[in-house]
């Protein structure tokens, strides 16, 4: 009697789920395929399965209505928490201080003749508006005045710090987690505006706007704020780089631009940023 | 920096390294809270709830990764939410807040409308969901995360990770499926082409 063909066993729901996912082990996986492959009734349950998994997926992020802050409170149970019991309330105080002084940046960028100061209004008023693809223009500033990542880079991430030649306690501080990206990464981004004259979470108000530019033409991202413990307001957030109306081919060498139009109403403006490659 | 880095610092009492990751987590962390309660106020009180409790107590965290221990803590928030007898809340409309999908150029009104419509009923199928199905399917569809750090989440076998998520699919499918408008068949559509 001649052999007939084996088919592998039914997959089960869980299996056909998990085979979505790539979450099987690689002889299970096998099996799934090569049964799926021949049988229309498996075929159907998985595609229904692939629907109801892409139509969460394709349900938006959303922003958070409000800003999340370390209650003042707690953060002052926490230092005075038992393990600290011994020290003195004036010790602990200093420390504070001390602290707080030392961590105004999350990390210490480099900010030696970094100033970057722009007169008047600027590239923000080019056309570019958040989700839309807009040429943008040029800075009018010169590169030498703008202290990019090249050097000032931290090893962990990719940062740029721009100091107020008129104030030199204000800064803008760009950073990125890291400074390449395949195109279908999240990149992480934080935007400090150190003493800022302006107290808002709301990035308009602020006059930051962000900017991921790539043969002069820019895609403008949304910062989502918070509040620093001290005070100062943190811009930033995740993107989804496959979600961003990039030009095709999305791969190439990006600037990712900060432009922070000082809220004092003198028009001065500070500008960083860092460069962001994008792999295929 | 890594999470590592930041949580080795934020247990050292540094609030600007608590404050990075509550930076990082907390788009997906709402959006997390807002796919189990629904409404857009539950979920931030539940995400600024998570945060502050995983301050006060990140000092206890070891060597488990944070994303699980704070997604864990928020999980348990959305079901301490339930026991309270608070129910999911519609959401208002939801298309002027994203986040991810800002390059996206906006459609002409009628795709908007369809949109949000599908989206609409999206969140109606998520409902329908027993919370447990419903919190594996958020964690997996929604956040991405792989089974293991679902399991991590729960607390529970990978095996019912597994099948926690499968059974979640196949409800809303079947539940999308009764509006075949917006949800065509696949396979009419493999036919069609």
């Amino acid at each position: 009697m001649p052999n007939e063909p084996s088919v592998p066993t039914e997959p089960t729901l869980d299996e056909l789920s998990a085979y979505l996912d790539h979450e099987l082990e690689d002889d299970a996986k096998a099996r799934v395929a090569e049964h799926v492959a021949g049988c229309a009734a498996c075929q159907a349950r998985l595609d229904g399965l692939r629907q109801a998994a892409y139509a969460i997926r394709a349900l938006p992020m959303e922003t958070p209505p409000r800003t999340f802050t370390i209650p003042a409170k707690r953060r002052e149970s926490f230092r005075w928490a038992p393990a600290a019991g011994w020290i003195g309330g004036v010790a602990v105080a200093t420390l504070i201080i001390v602290v707080g002084v030392q961590h105004l940046p999350f990390r210490p960028a480099n900010t030696a003749g970094s100033t970057s100061t722009i007169s008047g209004g600027l590239a923000q008023g080019s056309g570019t508006q958040n989700g839309a693809a807009a040429p943008l223009a040029a800075p009018g500033v010169s590169s030498n005045d703008q202290r990019f990542s090249g050097q000032a880079a931290a090893a962990s991430g990719n940062a740029a710090t721009v100091a107020d030649a008129s104030n030199g306690s204000r800064r803008l501080v760009l950073d990125t987690d890291r400074a390449s990206y395949t195109t279908n990464a999240r990149m992480m981004v934080s935007v400090q505006l150190i003493g800022s004259p302006a107290t808002s979470l709301n990035s308009g108000d602020q006059g930051l706007t962000l900017t991921l530019v790539h043969n002069g033409v820019g895609v403008a991202l949304n910062p989502v704020g918070v509040q620093s413990w001290n005070g100062t307001p943190i811009f930033g957030g995740w993107y989804d780089l496959a979600s961003l109306h990039l030009s095709e081919p999305r791969s190439g060498d990006y600037r990712l631009e900060a432009t922070w139009v000082i809220p004092d109403g003198s028009g001065r403006v500070l500008q960083a940023s860092v460069p962001v490659k994008i792999t295929p | 920096m890594d999470d590592r880095d930041l949580v080795g610092r934020a247990r050292r009492g540094d609030p600007e390294a608590f404050t990075q990751l509550m930076m990082q987590y907390q788009v997906p962390l709402y959006n997390m809270a807002l796919r189990m309660v629904g409404r857009p106020d539950d979920a931030a009180d539940i995400a600024q709830e998570a945060f502050t409790r995983a301050w006060v107590k990140i000092r206890t965290l070891r060597d488990a990764p944070f994303k699980s221990w704070l997604f864990q803590i928020a999980a348990n928030l959305c079901y301490d939410h339930f026991r309270r007898g608070r129910r999911y809340g519609e959401m208002p409309d939801e298309d002027t807040n994203k986040v991810v999908g800002l390059g996206i150029l906006t459609p002409d009104p009628q795709e908007r409308a369809e949109a949000s419509e599908r989206n609409r009923l999206v969140r109606e199928s998520i409902e329908a969901l027993d919370h447990d199905m419903r919190l594996a399917i958020i964690l997996r569809d929604v956040n991405g995360m792989a089974y293991d750090e679902i399991a991590g989440v729960l607390g529970v076998p990978l095996g019912t990770v597994k099948s926690r998520i499968a059974r979640a699919r196949a409800q809303v499918q079947e539940h999308l499926q009764q509006y075949p408008d917006f949800f065509p068949s696949t396979r009419e559509d493999a036919h069609a082409e």
